[in-house]
């Protein structure tokens, strides 16, 4: 089933001169492609200079969040029949340096993960009976994509207070299930400290638009928890 | 030290971005979208044993098998390793099962044979059909995560990375190459970039952009179609013992198992249509090995482009060889000052970037070694922290 749609993008370079402006790009495709792969469809045929990021397509790498109709999603794993109307409206992620376009600058969401984080973990028990031989546990990576949509929906980070942002603080907590000793003290300490999860007010936008089930307030209410226990807490 | 510029920001590019750095050469790479969004990031995420190549293919199982021996000590981190399975399910496969045991030792690839009682207590999600397996050292690749890593160590040793800059131009006007053009999405502006080696690491793109420096390279673009569904139902990744061939291959990741493949051949690199009957293929294929695949929501389809080195003898695309291959431009069209990297696996790209690297030294009169099979690579999260934008 052949369907017109129209997708209509905000288009900006902080680089040239030119003020931001919204531009409609129509096109004919398929009903239950994703958005990625209308946007690269207009790349390829339309305006081969629009900028956007993407690379996995399957919700794995992080890279094409964006603003799809007012909501932080994932481009690639966004059907486009899912929305009634024929207009779709694109915008980069808020709270993050623009780049061009639709592609924003990831950094400051690096800013509070560790690199030595462990981004690996035990995997969920499948029912196996015996584990492969030179295999000592079955590991998988961890869910947070790291793609900026929970700091972009976070209201408090939104209004430009320091705060570490829920993916920093989901991967803290995250860290601190690995941790003991000393470490985890340090790790608590981090949690605890001026920027980080006494500023979250549990508005919970985090959860709701995360794509990959992290439920960073979870692991924020985790953190509080463990920290008032710790005799830390605020 | 001579400054070489690099075309593409691929995998390819990003290990020969590192390994160009390590060697103290000064590195420019251009990649027209944002880094890793060609072929690369869109692969299935196994890191190969070499298996799925033996018994066909002994030159890319070697290169396989040696290259995840690498990647597992110098990127943990990008990487799931739980093996592999192959499984037998008709007497078909579970002949073939017996020269693949036979090729992959030849080639290095330490197998293991396994009952179907042994194979269904390590995965019972496997179809109670299964007759026989092999375990082999696969296993999963973040693919963004582990390029990434070479970015992030060539940036942190100097590289310059430049996302969102096409190459469009490749000057050849004084006999020689002596530089590229770039147009800058980001400004809207071209601009001459000298340097005095250029490398065309375009991947699927590399035969048009050989042609901007009037070269004709014997590139053959190849999508394929990958399917991710949800849920984790096996931990190893899951072959069908049988030649390769359409759905023979489950990956899991994260919470994902991703189900792939099949392959074509185009002209066109940008030719990203979703055959509607690949996809039921290859679903039905994946559920013959694990039944649970079948039923499982889909979270996402798409298709990504093979750089595959165009081969006329092959009897069918599938026996197109998935080794690499760099060419001197010198040798092959008389035009010095341009290299062409072809074809390889994501798997491979380390051995792509020592091979290449060795051809610049050899041409610049350097002898400089490789370090890059022991140097740990940096957390693709430095990538981040090394710094804003990169100076021209
Ligand atoms: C369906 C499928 C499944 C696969 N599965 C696996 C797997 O499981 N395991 C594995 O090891 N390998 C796998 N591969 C192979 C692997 O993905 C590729 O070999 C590898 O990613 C290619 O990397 P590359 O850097 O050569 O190309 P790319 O990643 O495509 O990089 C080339 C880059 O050049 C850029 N470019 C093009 N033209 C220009 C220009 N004019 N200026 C600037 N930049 C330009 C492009 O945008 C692109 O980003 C698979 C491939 C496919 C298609
Ligand atoms: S729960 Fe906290 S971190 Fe999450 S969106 Fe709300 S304020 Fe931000
Ligand atoms: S917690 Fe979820 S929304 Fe936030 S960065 Fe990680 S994956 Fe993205
Ligand atoms: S393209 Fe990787 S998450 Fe969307």
């Amino acid at each position: 089933m052949k369907k017109k749609i129209r997708l209509k993008i905000r288009r900006h370079r902080p680089e040239s001169k030119t003020p931001p402006s919204f531009e409609t790009f129509t096109l004919t495709i398929d009903a239950d492609i994703s958005i990625l792969d209308a946007l690269e469809m207009i790349q390829s045929a339309q305006e081969p200079t629009l900028m956007f990021r993407r690379s996995c397509h399957h919700s794995s790498c992080g890279t094409c969040g964006m603003l799809i109709n007012g909501e932080e999603r994932l481009a690639c794993v966004t059907r486009i029949s899912q929305f009634k109307g024929g207009t779709i409206t694109l915008e980069p992620l808020p709270g993050f340096p623009l780049l061009g376009d639709l592609a924003v600058d990831m950094a400051p969401l690096y800013k509070d993960i560790d690199e030595r984080w462990n981004y690996l973990r035990g995997a969920e028990d499948l029912g196996g009976k015996k584990l492969p031989e030179g295999i000592k546990r079955f590991e998988r990576f961890e869910n947070c994509i790291e793609c900026g949509c929970c700091v972009s929906a976070c209201p408090v980070a939104g209004e430009g207070k320091p705060f570490m942002g829920p993916a920093a603080l989901a991967a803290l907590n995250t860290e601190l299930q690995k941790t003991t000793g000393k470490g985890a003290r340090a790790l608590l300490k981090q949690a605890g400290g001026e920027r980080g999860e006494r500023l979250c007010n549990r508005a919970l936008a985090c959860s709701r638009v995360c794509p990959t089930a992290v439920y960073p307030a979870r692991h924020i209410l985790d953190l509080r928890t463990r920290l008032r226990g710790d005799g830390q807490g605020p | 030290m001579e400054h070489i510029i690099v075309i593409g920001g691929g995998g390819a590019g990003a290990a020969l971005a590192h390994d160009l750095t390590l060697r103290g050469f000064e590195v420019s790479l251009f990649e027209k979208g944002d880094l890793l969004s060609g072929t690369t990031g869109r692969h299935h995420g196994l890191l190969h044993s070499g298996a799925r190549y033996a018994v066909h293919d002994r030159a890319a199982a070697v290169e396989c098998v040696e290259e995840n021996n690498i990647l597992r000590r110098i990127a943990p981190q990008a990487l799931e390793q739980n093996d592999g399975l192959f499984v037998a399910i008709s007497p078909d496969d579970e002949a073939y099962g017996k020269t693949l045991l036979d090729a992959c030792l030849a080639s290095g690839i330490e197998a293991k044979k396994l009952s179907a009682t042994q194979a269904r207590k390590l995965e019972p999600a496997l179809t109670p059909e299964v007759r026989v397996a092999l375990q082999v050292p696969d296993a999963t690749i973040d693919a963004w995560r582990l390029a990434m890593h070479f970015f992030a160590t060539a940036r942190q040793n100097g590289a310059r990375l430049h996302p969102f800059c096409e190459v469009q131009w490749i000057d050849t006007r004084a006999g020689r190459v002596t530089g590229v053009e770039i147009l800058n999405y980001k400004t809207r502006k071209t601009s001459i970039v000298k340097g005095d080696l250029v490398v065309n690491a375009a991947g699927a793109w590399a035969g048009r952009v050989a042609a901007l420096a009037g070269i004709n390279v014997p590139v053959q673009p190849g999508p394929g179609v990958l399917v991710a569904v949800e849920g984790r139902v096996t931990n190893m990744v899951i072959n069908r013992m049988r030649p390769a061939g359409e759905g023979d291959i489950i990956v899991p990741q994260r919470g994902l198992s991703v189900l792939g493949t099949s392959l074509w051949l185009t002209d066109d690199p940008d030719d990203v249509t979703l055959p509607k009957k690949h996809i039921t293929r290859i679903i039905e294929n994946c559920s013959l090995m694990v039944p649970a695949v079948g039923g499982a929501p889909v979270r996402s389809v798409w298709s990504a482009a093979r750089p595959l080195i165009r081969d006329a003898e092959a009897s069918s695309p599938q026996q197109i060889s998935r080794t690499f291959e760099c060419y001197d431009h010198k040798d092959t069209h008389g035009v010095e000052g341009i290299v062409s990297l072809l074809g390889g696996k994501a798997t491979t790209v380390r051995a792509m970037a020592e091979k290449t690297a060795d051809l610049i030294c050899r041409k610049t009169g350097h002898k400089i070694a490789c370090r890059t099979r022991t140097t740990p690579l940096l957390s693709w999260r430095r990538f981040y922290a090394v710094g804003a934008e990169d100076g021209p």
